[in-house]
Parts: C-alpha cells; structure tokens; sequence
C-alpha cells in the first residue's frame, strides 16, 4: 500500500512536470479561461460608467429648438443644457457615432401651443444604439414634465386644484438588496470561473490519457509494477492540480479586475473580495475532481488526441450550456439543480456573489455528486488501462 | 531465464465490421498480415508457443510479420492474459504474480513512446522511480547506461527532437533502468540505421557476459541476419505455432539447406501448410 501510495505521487509529480512544459496550452488556457472574465468585466463596466455618465449629464439635443422657445425656458429651468441637433442627425444615430436621442420640434410649435392645439414632438432614437435608448426614457420623463406643468398652469388658472390630475401616487420600492441587483451584471462571473475549470482540467485529461495512447507510452508505463489504480490516481491528481490551478487563478483574477471597475455604482454593488474567491476555490474543488476523472474516463477510450477532443465534446457543453438554466431563470431554483454537477456549482456561486447563506446539504448535496462521479471515472479508466494499452 | 510452455491466446474479431482491426502501426495485439479468424469466429493469435530462454544468452523469437510474437511478448509483459498456457520468469509465475515478474523484467516493447516535453534523464528516472529505486539511485543508472550507450550528450535534451536511433537508445535505458536480469526486446532493430542496429547488437552481446550482467536476453524479429549474427538460440515462430527451436547450425542441419533464409522460409511455409489444414 506504501508503495502503490508513493507511485501515485512519483506519477503525479511527473504528470504535473509535463503539463506545466507545455507552455502554449497553458498560456492559450490562461488567455482563455483567466484573463477572459476580467476583461469582460472590464468591458461591461466601462459601458456602465459611461451609461451613468449620460444620465448625470443632463443634456437635450433638440433639432429646431430656436423655434420653442417656450420648451427651451422649461428646459432650462431644469437645468438642462440644450444642444442643437447636427443635421445629419438620423444618420449619425443609426451609425451609433450620436450617443443621445434627439427631440424634433415642429416648426409651428410655439403657435399651436398658443392655439391649444396638441403639437407633436418627437423622440428620435435607434433601438440598435444602446446609449442613445438607454435616455430615451429620460428625455420622455423630461417632455412628460414640460406637459404636466402645462396641464397644471391651466387648470390653476380655472381653479381647479392641481391633485384631480394625479389622484394617486406612484412610488418605486425595490426589494433586492445592492448586491442582489448586481448579480444582473456579475451573474457571469460564474461561468467564467467553470470554464477555467473545464479548460484547466481538459487538456490535462486528454494529455495523461488519450495522448499517451497515442504516443505509444501507455504500454511501456503498464510493464512497470506498479498498481493500475496507483497510476490512475496520481495521473487523475495531476489533472485536478491543473485544473485547480487555473481556478485559482481565475477567481482572484477577478479582484484587480475589480480595482479598475470604472463605474462607482458597479465597484460598490459588486461584491467580491478574498472571502468570495475563496468560497468559490471550494465550491469549484469538487466539480474539477469529478470533471477530471469523467474527462479521463471519456478520452482513454480514443486512440488519439483529437478522437478525444471530439468525444470530450459532449461533456464541454454540458458544463457550459448547464448554468444557462439559471440565467435563464427557467422555474427559478429547483431541487434537481443541486444533484446536477455544473449547475449547481453555478447556482451556489451566484448564492455567494449574492451575499446570500449557503446551508450544509447545499454544500453536502453537489460534493457527493461529484465524490460519485469521480469515483466511477476513475475506476472507468482503471478498468479501461490495460485494453487502452494493447488496442 | 524465461520457460513459456503451451501458450495460447485468441482475440474476439468486430465481425459486423467485417475485418481485423489493426492498430496504428499494423502491430496490434491481434494484428495479423492473414488474419486467421477460426469457425468459432476468433482470431488466434497465439495457438501453442513454447521456448526455454536461459540466462546468459541471447534468445531470438524469429517469424514473419503477424506470427504472435508481439502477442506472445505482451502476455510475457503482463499486459494481455492468456487463455492457456504458463510462463514462468525466474520460476515466477506470470499470471499469478504479475508485479513480481516486472519487477525482475527489462521489456522493450513494440511501442515505445517517450515523454515528448521531459528529457531523456527526466524519462528514464520515472521509470526508475516507479520500480521502487531511489531517485539519487536511478540518477545515477541514467548516467550509466547513458555512457554504455554512448547517449550521455542526450541526457539533458528533451525527447521531443530526438531521431529514431536517439528514441530507441532512451526506451532501452529506460526499460534496464532498474538493471533486470531478464530482458525482452520486441523487434529492436525497427527503424535503426545500420550505425545503431551495430550499437545496439554491441550492446545486447555484452548484457549477454558476465561483466554485463549474464542476463536472459529475448527478442523478437522478422530479419534473418539479426539472428544469424546474434542470438545464441532461435525460436521459430509461425501462425501462432513454436514451429523449431535450436541454434542457427541446428536448424540449418534440420532442413538441410545453406541459407539460414532459406531454412527459415521452409520452417514457416511447412507452418503455414499445417495451419490452412488441408490440402488445396
């Protein structure tokens, strides 16, 4: 037992020596998998900022503005600054180089209103330009306004009072909490850390098994005495050594990442430090050993390298199109979630980001799932060495 | 020493396919170059071969392309069980004590795959390690075996780059990393140049002495000179058959001719005859 136990180890120091040469996959995985998130993260915050940036800026583009000057004194009561649209503006809107909606006034505006007529105003915006839909709905809050006072400096003026207008009032209560609400941004944090694990995990897998067959060393490596299971064992921890590595390195990618979140808003709702990657290390531990030994059990069946890939392609999307089922929200959180590894990795990690408790069978549940599934890969490839070898 | 008596093994043939399925090198376990599935819809392989290997000599396994002697080399390794038969290494039983056998057991099988990314040293001291030596202990057999077979400037390159002789002399040391006294060889000389077939005969003749060791030598090829030139006993192997067994002298004496080809050639097809059963 000592020595199949010292086997293992001198197995899973060579294989962990092998992985870590191979330079271009680790630097393609680390690329991929670790600086992906963070710059998507990046990404999403520099829109956010500027998004934020817009609504503070209280600016109207008004095309024919010199002809309301009535809607202008109103817009600068509210201290708006009034800009004249260019002329090509549409243009300049659908090519998205014009980030704010613009206002159309009529040319007898100013008549009409006199009138009493109803002059029509328009919001001219493109629903493929994000930043300029994103204060659409602000600019109509503002025109909505301009007509409110209208509406009440008339009816004063008959008398009446200014609350049969507005018989009840409208007031917002949100009940997520800040850090709830910044999951609708964060929420694929998740995801890129399982993706870490699966990219870390699956060259590494596909190396120890598929490609010794391949290379021919596989037979050579069984005429040693050592014990299959110890061969297994230590070409099984140096893949979730890998794998786990390359989490690790995910998960705290994401705290500079957070350092240099442009959005104020986002940097205080976005709630991830050291507590939160640690959490994640553990939650992901498990779902790297069972991905690991199910990759392995999956590629010591194909001869080479590539017949590997296209098989571990089934498991590939499983893990990444599973914790689309949250994202989705599909029936909200159900119980199956936590027996289905992937997902409920997902979901627990989501639970985390949202500053939400984890109970033990959350924590119980998936760990043995995934001690389960490990176990069967790896009495799968035990099984399978010695076929492997000859075939 | 090696005693095999009565070996057998078959293979189940992917009938629905139609044909015998052979590995990348067309050396499969069940490989054959006239696949010989029987009424029971099997591949026999290995029908009955037997052969004494004793220590201090070199014993070669001679038949053509297909004959079992890959087969017959991988159930001597351990790797395949045999349907009947015993093999015995240093009177230890194969099948019964598998690690045991291995671990007095030097095999250079048909494959012979490096690590690409560890060095020649890196790959010999895991083959070291794993035979329980010490890393200090299998350190320095690297080096040794390194200078026996003029590889010490290899040591520290990576196998990635190496050529065929470079790849054959780094399986070699790392199958007697662990100094066995018995060593199997399946068709060494594949894809050697003439330079480093020479080395390597240079060398099994000297494992063969007592300076190197007095150690069982057994390998298999399919070219007649190799044998002629090398091995102190010849066992013939045709269709899954041990079919002659003697020194090249005895057997040429056998069949009375001059040419040890020639001898071998009537050796096999007289095998081959009895194997299609019949008379056409």
């Amino acid at each position: 037992m000592r020595r199949s136990i010292a086997a293992a180890a001198i197995v899973l120091r060579k294989e962990l020596r092998d992985a870590l040469r191979d330079r271009r996959t680790l630097m393609t995985v680390l690329v991929s998998a670790v600086l992906m998130g963070p710059l998507v993260l990046l990404a999403i915050s520099g829109l956010v900022a500027s998004l934020e940036a817009r609504a503070e800026q209280r600016e109207v583009v008004v095309s024919g503005i010199a002809k309301a000057p009535t809607l202008r004194n109103y817009f600068e009561r509210q201290t708006y600054v009034v800009k004249e649209a260019p002329p090509d503006f549409e243009t300049q809107l659908r090519r998205s180089t014009l980030h704010d909606p613009v206002v159309v006034v009529p040319d007898d505006f100013e008549a009409a209103l006199v009138r009493g007529d109803v002059p029509v105003v328009e919001i001219v915006s493109d629903s493929a330009n994000q930043r300029a839909e994103a204060s659409t709905a602000r600019i109509e809050r503002l025109l909505g306004g301009f007509s409110r006072e209208r509406a009440l400096l008339s009816l004063a003026l008959r008398g009446v009072s200014a609350q049969l207008l507005e018989p009840m009032e409208i007031e917002d209560r949100d009940l997520a909490s800040t850090q709830t609400r910044a999951t609708r941004i964060t929420g694929m944090l998740p995801f890129f850390v399982m993706m870490a694990v699966l990219y870390g995990a699956l060259n590494a897998a596909l190396d120890t098994t598929a490609g010794e067959r391949e290379r021919g060393s596989l037979e050579p490596l069984l005429m040693n005495p050592a014990e299959r299971w110890a061969l297994v064992a230590g070409k099984w921890g140096a893949v979730v050594c890998v794998s786990v590595l390359i989490a690790v390195l995910s998960c705290f990618s994401f705290l500079p990442g957070q350092w240099v979140l442009r959005s104020d808003t986002l940097q205080a709702m976005f709630q991830y430090g050291p507590r939160e990657a640690g959490l994640f290390i553990l939650l992901l531990l498990p779902l790297a050993a069972a991905l690991a030994a199910v990759l392995m059990a999956v590629a010591i069946r194909s001869r080479t390298f590539k017949e590997a890939q296209a098989s571990s392609m089934i498991i590939v999307l499983a893990v990444s199109l599973l914790p689309l089922v949250n994202v989705f929200d599909l029936g909200g959180e159900a119980p199956w979630h936590l027996w289905t590894p992937a997902l409920a990795q997902n979901a627990l990690m989501t639970r985390v980001l949202k500053g939400e408790s984890l109970d033990v069978w959350q924590i119980l549940i998936p760990l043995g799932v995934c001690a389960a599934l490990t176990a069967v890969g790896v009495w799968s490839v035990a099984r399978q060495l010695h076929q492997a070898a000859v075939k | 020493m090696i005693e095999v008596r009565a070996l057998a093994k078959s293979f189940a043939v992917p009938s629905q396919r139609g044909i015998v399925r052979k590995a990348n090198d067309g050396n499969d376990a069940a490989a054959t170059s006239t696949p010989r599935a029987g009424e029971d819809g099997r591949v026999h392989a290995v029908v009955d071969v037997h052969f004494d290997a004793p220590d201090g000599r070199i014993t070669g396994l001679l038949g053509p392309n297909g004959a079992g002697k890959t087969t017959t080399l991988r159930m001597l390794a351990a790797l395949i069980a045999p349907d009947a038969g015993t093999m015995r290494v240093d009177g230890i039983d194969v099948v019964a004590r598998p690690r045991d056998v291995l671990a007095r057991m030097g095999v250079l099988s048909d494959a012979r795959g490096l690590y690409p990314r560890l060095t020649a040293r890196e790959n010999i001291v895991y083959y070291g390690e794993l035979h329980g030596m010490g890393r200090d202990a299998a350190e320095a057999r690297a080096v040794e075996l390194a200078r026996r077979f003029e590889m010490a400037p290899l040591l520290d390159r990576r196998a990635g780059g190496f050529s065929q002789g470079e790849r054959m002399k780094t399986a070699l040391c790392r199958a007697l990393v662990h100094d066995p006294p018995n060593i199997v060889l399946d068709e060494p000389t594949n894809g050697l140049d003439v330079l480093a077939t020479r080395a390597l005969r240079d060398s099994l003749r000297w494992l063969r002495t007592p300076e190197g060791g007095a150690k069982c030598i057994v390998f298999s090829t399919h070219i007649m000179q190799e044998v002629e030139r090398l091995c102190d006993g010849v066992v013939v192997v045709a269709h899954g058959r041990t079919v002659a067994t003697g020194t090249v002298d005895e057997l040429l004496a056998k069949t009375g001719q001059q040419d040890f080809e020639e001898a071998f050639v009537e050796l096999a097809f007289a095998a081959e005859r009895a194997a299609v059963g019949a008379p056409q």
